[in-house]
Order: structure tokens, then sequence, then C-alpha cells
């Protein structure tokens, strides 16, 4: 990039061509101030805050959306800058709200700051006041029309970090405002309520049911940490106010995996759970009450030897839900084989661990789960193909890297699910193969790729060409019940793409079917390879530590315990499920079981029906490792304290070894 | 030295702002051996004399309360105006953006432990204006000290300033609109 020279208030500073008046004046300490302007947004200019001299330039312009040339003479701060600055910020505060008294951002507004430095003391012009709606449809977030001041950060953020382009201006002039879609409540309309806009605005006008009135920034303190709720692992920065969580934002927007979800933003947040906070024991007459955690213990580890003694170490199976930590899943582990001794372990998502890792091995085996691809690289592909999968919702920000990928690489997506999908107007292309025909349509799609005239004529292309050699392109379509021309279509698309990445999730993994994971991964390798690399592919798991659960190998590869207890003469089920809401995957607890521990930080169902109930804290009370599903491991902080009394999973683990070898 | 004379009112307010003033603590000492307090709400004079200092808290919304102001206004050499009502409008002009019967009717017959409502209208009753307005859209002020109330420690530079013979500007970090 050439090098520029210019001179700001006298002096002479350095810029790059390319550059903006007001990025060269930001990274010479030259300090403008700015409403619409958002680090990594493009900028409009939309606040005129920023307006500057530029010698000969009629009038002032702003800096943000001027491109600095050599040789420019520019004022940045004179009485009369200054005096226009002020004078935007008084018509600002006239047109609609601004009474910070009873706004919620009052204290964290940048609006509210610039009145301050600019010492706005009263209010020259009239008031317009307009009366304009609330919109509190959305389950977490509220925007409040009267608080907008119009500087579309929300809008570009909203469609150029997030993707989903839910929000824009509508109507006109006066009349201008932010609206969902086509003027709908946020709440009905194609939001994913990931809270960026929230985040961005400078003002009160988003606002989060969550975080309003619970605390001011400057009497938090800040906490950053890793989410690992989905298993993305984007990166947060917690607010926290007298041990109570009052916000949760991106550090940084811009920054890989620092979008959030509304999962990691918001539902960390909300109390809907009811909490294990005591450790319970089931009484004579079958129901469960408080007792001290170490006696609980005590409990369960005098019965489980007793078990074990009488029945035998393959009497007693445990259950841990890869919702857990490393640390959790690791102390599982040595518990149930090594102190109990026992072979029976699975995991709530074994039934996927079993499908990936065996789908994997008839590919290539001992490839392992390092043959999946990281999720940045959807953000460089030019073809993305989801199958069985809704990431927007599953996995929302690697479904906003697939949005994005689509709008500033142009990418083609090409969708095959035979259910709805949050991208359909990102799609170039939707199949829809029959339920239970997605393994021919994904062979038929292979086929058809290589058909096209693959350009590696690899030993690995050839391989899958002769594993296909039966499939007629045409009528195995119309048997998976996809035309044969849109499957050319598609074929087409695969075969020009450059780099292309497959992404699937729930929808294949619900089948159980190691076949469907190799067919992806054949698939893989041939689109793969016409770039040249290695099959770029990334499975959507269903648990925040899959990834850790499944690295470490805990469950069962041959069979499901889980489903199996009554098969394996399973007596007692030691189960795991920290801080994981989700237990649909849970067999019955009701019979042939005699004994029942339930370790968890929520009540359930599950935790109804155990003899014994352990406390777990959440992961936002312990600082603890997790896997990302493409298989790095990040260490998370604790937010806050979980209450007295309550001990990690690993400790108590450790605990009732401790007393069962006594 | 002659005393500076100071009247002062509260219109459509919470007398925040006054409570404001009163924690100045000790420093009311020094501020009363210089001023003499003439009409305000404390002394309940009811008449305006000429004075040098007229001290406004609250915002205008309705006609006796700009009639008050106008009046002041008519016997102080320098206007000012403390908190947010006074300064913008405040919580007072919330109502600012509803029509002034919706207002009447929400307040009067709608709420939910009103029982067989009715808006008073008695003879006398000082009428509602449409919006209501910061005390500079009704008359010329000279200083402002916003806040919601404003810092004691605020309204006390603010004073000191004019006891100076300066009209005060409060600088950006003794800004508060909250």
């Amino acid at each position: 990039m050439k090098e520029i020279n210019l001179t700001i208030n006298g002096k002479q500073v350095k810029g790059k061509e390319g550059d903006t008046v007001l990025e060269i004046c930001q990274a010479n300490g030259i300090d403008l101030p700015t409403l619409c302007h958002y680090k990594g947004l493009s900028d409009v200019g939309a606040c005129r805050l920023c307006v500057v001299e530029i010698e000969r330039e009629r009038r002032p312009v702003p800096a943000c959306t001027y491109q600095a040339r050599d040789g420019l003479v520019i004022h940045t701060h004179n009485e009369k800058l200054e005096r226009y600055r002020r004078l935007v910020l008084e018509l600002i505060f006239t047109e609609r709200n601004h009474l910070c008294a009873q706004c919620v951002a009052s204290g964290d507004c940048e609006l509210q700051s610039l009145a301050y430095k600019y010492q706005m003391d009263n209010a020259r012009y009239p008031y317009s006041w307009p009366s304009l709606p609330l919109d509190s449809v959305n389950d977490y977030l509220v925007i409040d029309h009267n608080r907008c001041i119009l500087c579309g950060r929300c809008i570009r953020t909203c469609d150029e970090i997030v993707g989903v382009h839910t929000l824009d201006f509508g109507y006109r002039g006066w009349k201008d405002m932010v609206v969902a879609d086509l003027n709908q409540p946020l709440g009905t309309s194609s939001c994913i309520s990931c809270g960026a806009c929230f985040q961005v605005c400078p003002t009160g006008a988003i606002f989060s049911k969550n975080s309003a009135y619970k605390g001011r920034p400057e009497e938090c303190n800040k906490v950053s940490s890793v989410c690992p709720i989905c298993g993305v692992g984007c990166k947060i920065e917690a607010l926290v106010k007298d041990n109570r969580l009052v916000r949760i934002d991106s550090p940084d927007l811009t920054d890989k995996r620092g979008i959030l979800c509304h999962k990691g933003r918001f539902a960390t947040l909300d109390r809907n759970h009811e909490r294990v906070d005591t450790a319970l024991v089931k009484n004579d007459r079958g129901k469960l009450e408080p007792r001290p955690l170490s006696e609980a213990v005590d409990i369960v580890a005098k019965k489980l030897a007793e078990l074990k003694s009488k029945y035998g170490n393959n009497s007693i199976a445990g259950i841990v839900s890869s919702q857990a930590s490393n640390e959790s899943l690791k102390a599982f582990k040595e518990f149930i084989t090594g102190t109990i001794g026992s072979e029976l372990i699975d995991t709530l998502d074994g039934d996927a661990y079993r499908a990936i890792t065996q789908g994997i091995n008839a590919y290539q085996a001992k490839a392992g789960l390092d043959t999946e691809t990281s999720i940045e690289e959807i953000l460089k592909a030019d073809c993305i193909l989801v199958v069985g999968a809704n990431p927007l919702e599953s996995h929302p920000v690697a479904g906003s890297y697939i949005a994005r990928a689509t709008k500033q690489n142009k990418a083609k997506l090409i969708v095959i699910d035979p259910s709805q999908n949050s991208f359909s107007y990102h799609t170039a292309l939707w199949l829809k193969p029959k339920a239970g025909k997605e393994s021919l349509a994904l062979n038929v799609l292979t086929k058809a790729v290589i058909n096209k005239g693959s350009k590696k004529d690899s030993t690995q292309v050839k391989k899958i060409a002769a594993s296909l050699k039966n499939i007629n392109v045409k009528q195995d379509s119309e048997q998976a019940g996809i035309g044969a021309n849109e499957l050319l279509e598609a074929a087409e698309i695969l075969g020009k793409a450059r780099h292309s990445v497959i992404v699937y999730g729930d929808g294949i993994l619900k089948h159980k079917n190691p076949g469907l994971i190799t067919s992806l991964l054949s698939l893989a390798a041939i689109t793969s390879n016409q770039g040249g690399g290695k099959p770029q592919i990334i499975s959507l798991k269903p648990k925040g530590n899959s990834r850790g659960a499944w690295d470490m190998g805990i469950a069962d590869l041959s069979q499901s315990i889980m489903k199996n207890l009554s098969g394996n003469e399973v007596k007692a089920l030691y189960i795991l499920l920290a801080d994981d809401v989700d237990i649909s995957e849970l067999p019955n607890l009701g019979k042939g079981l005699e004994f029942v521990v339930v370790q968890s930080s929520y009540l359930s169902s599950a935790t109804s029906k155990a003899n014994v109930v352990l406390p777990s804290p959440t992961w936002t009370e312990v600082g603890e490792k997790y896997s990302t599903l493409d298989g790095m491991v990040k260490s998370t902080s604790r937010l806050i304290k979980p209450a007295d009394g309550i001990k990690t999973d690993s400790e108590i683990l450790r605990e009732i070894s401790k007393h069962m070898k006594k | 030295m002659a005393k500076v004379k100071v009247a002062t009112v509260w219109l459509e307010s919470c007398a925040g702002c006054h409570m404001s003033f009163l924690d100045i603590d000790e420093a009311i000492i020094d501020v009363a051996n210089l001023v003499e307090f003439t009409r305000t709400p404390i002394t309940d004079i009811k008449e305006f004399p000429q004075v040098d200092v007229g001290i406004v808290e609250g915002s205008v919304g309705n006609t006796e309360e700009e009639e008050i102001l106008k009046e002041l206004r008519a016997h102080c050499k320098i206007l000012m105006a403390w908190g947010d009502c006074a300064c913008f409008g405040g919580v007072c002009a919330m109502r600012s953006s509803f029509d002034k019967e919706e207002v009447l009717r929400r307040g009067y017959i709608e709420t939910e432990s009103t029982y067989k409502g009715k808006i008073p209208r008695p003879p006398g009753v000082p009428a509602l204006l449409d919006q209501v307005k910061p005390i500079s859209h009704v008359v010329k002020v000279d200083c402002y000290v916003p806040g919601c109330p404003p810092e004691a420690g605020a309204i006390l530079y603010a004073l000191k300033e004019l006891l100076a013979g300066r009209i005060p500007v409060l600088p950006s970090e003794m800004m508060r609109f909250d």
C-alpha cells in the first residue's frame, strides 16, 4: 500500500492510500467524536460529528467517509467545527426522546457522554416529540425507537458481521426508522436474537431485558472467558456486580468467534431452570430431602460399593453429558472405569459419536476427528454445502459465518435437507431428499460431481468412483426424491468451486448411520480435491463439549449402553449431567434399577427419579477447559461464585472414590 | 457588602433539586452569609421582590407554572435553571409524546386502581399545556445546572461562580443528566 503524507492541524502525518481521514486521525491520536462509526463496520457518515475542514473543500466533510489523499491539509478542531458538533448533538437530542433520567442506558451512552463533553446543558431547539412504538416482542431484546438516533450501526452489524440482515431502514426522511424485515416486530422476524445490535447501539434504543437496570458498567467487574454452550467457543466478556451476571458482551465483534449468539449472550443470564443447590437424598417415603453434601457422598459411596460387591463391576453404568467440562469428563471416566471398574459408560451424545467415528473409520482407517476442518474455513469458502443442519439455530455463529460467506464472498450455498432451514434467502439451491434417502442423495451427488470431471485423478477419487459404480445419476436422483436437473445444477456448482466446505449436523446424526458420514466424507473428498486440499467438512455436534468427550473416547464405540441398560443387567446408574438442560436422550430410569445418582446443576425429570441428587456448578461458576467442535481446547474463567457448599464435579467424584476405597 | 438577593421556585418537579442544594452541607453556612433568600419554597414567602438571582427547578407544564416563571424572570437579573426538568423537560416531559386528554384519561380514569374515575375540571385549576417545556422555551435563561437531581457539588460550583461575578458553565466532568 502506498504511503501518503498529510497535514493535520499543522502537523505532518503519514497514512496509507485507501485510509479514511478518520482512520488516519485515530492512528495519530487525534480524537474525533463519532456516533455512527464502529470499528469493523463500513462507514456511512450518518451522524456528522466527525466533520473536519479540508482545505479547498467548500464545506466541512465527515472524516469517516472521506478518502485521504496525498497532500491534504486538514483541520479537525477549531471553534467553528466544535460549534457544528455541539449543534448536531443538540439537534439529535431534540429530534426524539433523549431524556436521560428515565433511560436504561444512562451512564453507558455514547450520545450522553458526548453531550457532557460538549457541555450541552440545555435544549436550544423545540422538541418534536414523536410518539414512536416500542418493540418488546423478542424474548431478549427491546427496541425503543424513541431513543434511536438512526446511526445505522445495528443495521450494518446485522448485515456485515452477523450476516442475517434482519434490520434495515424503513420509511423516508422524517419518518425514517429501523425496521425488522418488512416492518415486523423483532420477535416474529428473521432475527436470531444474537444481540450484536444491542452491543453496538450507542444509546438506549436497543436494550436487553436480561441486563436492564441491573448495574452500570462502571459498577461492574469485567471478566473475560469463553462460552462453552454450543462448541463454537466464542470469546466473551462478562460484567458482574455483587456476584450477579449483569451482561455478557463480545470483547470484539469483528474478531474470530466474537459474534456471540442468544445462548451465550442472553440465555446464560436466564434463570428459567430451578437449581440443585444442595445434595438431595430420597427418604423412606420416597421423597427427596436436602442433606449435607458429605452425608450424600457417603451414602453414594456405600451403596455403590455394596452393589459392586454384590453384582459385580459391570452392574454399575455411567452416563455423562458432553456438556460437562474436560475436567469433569476425565474425572467421570476415571471414576466409572477406574474406581468402579465398569466397562459400561456412555455419553448422552454417544449415538452421534459412534456414527461419526465409525463413518470416518470406514472412509479412512484411523483418520479420527482431525479429518474435520475448522469453522473459519467457512469464511474462505466459495461454495458451502449444508446437509441436515440448521446452523443459525443450533450453532448460530457458524450460521453467521455461512451467511457472511454468501454475501461477502458471493459463496454459493447449497442446502440438502428435507426440513425447513433458516437460510431461505441465502440459499442458491435447496435439495430436499425423501426422508431416509439422504445417503442415496449424497452418493448420487458425489457421482454427478465425478462425472462432471474431477481434475485430480487421485487414488482416493478412483476409490470413491469405484464404490459408486452402480449409481445411475438420473434414475437414482429420482429415487432419492430430487429432480435430476437440480442435482446436476448442484454438481455443476460444486464442480466449479475452488474451495467448498461441507457442514452437517443434527439432521444427519439423528439417523445414527455411519454410512451417511462416509458418504459425506467421500463427497467432501471429491469436492475439496478440486482445490487440492484435505476434505473440508465440519460436523455440528450435539453438545457444547462433544468434541472433548469424543476425543477422550468416553463412550463405548460398539454399542449404546444407555439404550441397553436391562440387556446389560445394570443395577445402578451414575448420571453426570453437569449444567445440561437437554436430557431428551436420557433413557427411562424406572425399571430394574436399584440405585440412581444424578449429579446436575438443575432439577429435572431425571433428578426427581434419582435416589441421590448431587449439585453441579454451572460453567459460569468454575474455570475449566472445554474443546470446541473443531478441536481447540479453550479455558473458561469463573464469572461468579457458586452457592456455598457447591463443589466441582470432579471434586465430588474424587471424594466418592476416596470413600469407596476406604 | 450587601447580600446577594435570591429567589427560588419549583415548578413541575419533585423538589429533588432543592434537596440537592441542601446537600451542600456545611457550605450552606458560607452561602447564607453571602446570600439572602427571599421567596423560596423553603421560606414560604409568596411575593417576588426584585432579586439578583432567580433559580428555577422544574419544567413548565401548565398555565400557572408559565405565569410564575415569567413573573420571576421579570423580577431577577440572572435566571438559573436547576435540574433536568428546567434544562430539558426531564421526567415531567414524558407526557409530551401523548395527547394531553389521553394523559388525563390515563391518570384519572384508566389506572388499574381507579374505580369510577373522573377527570376533575373545577374552575381555577390551571390548564395543562399541550407539551411540557424546559424553561428556556418560555423565558430567557442565563445559566444551567443539569442533573436529576444536580449533584450538590455542581449546585455549589454554580453558586460560587455567580458570587464571583461570573456566569457559570459546568465543566464536562460535572455534567450529569441523571
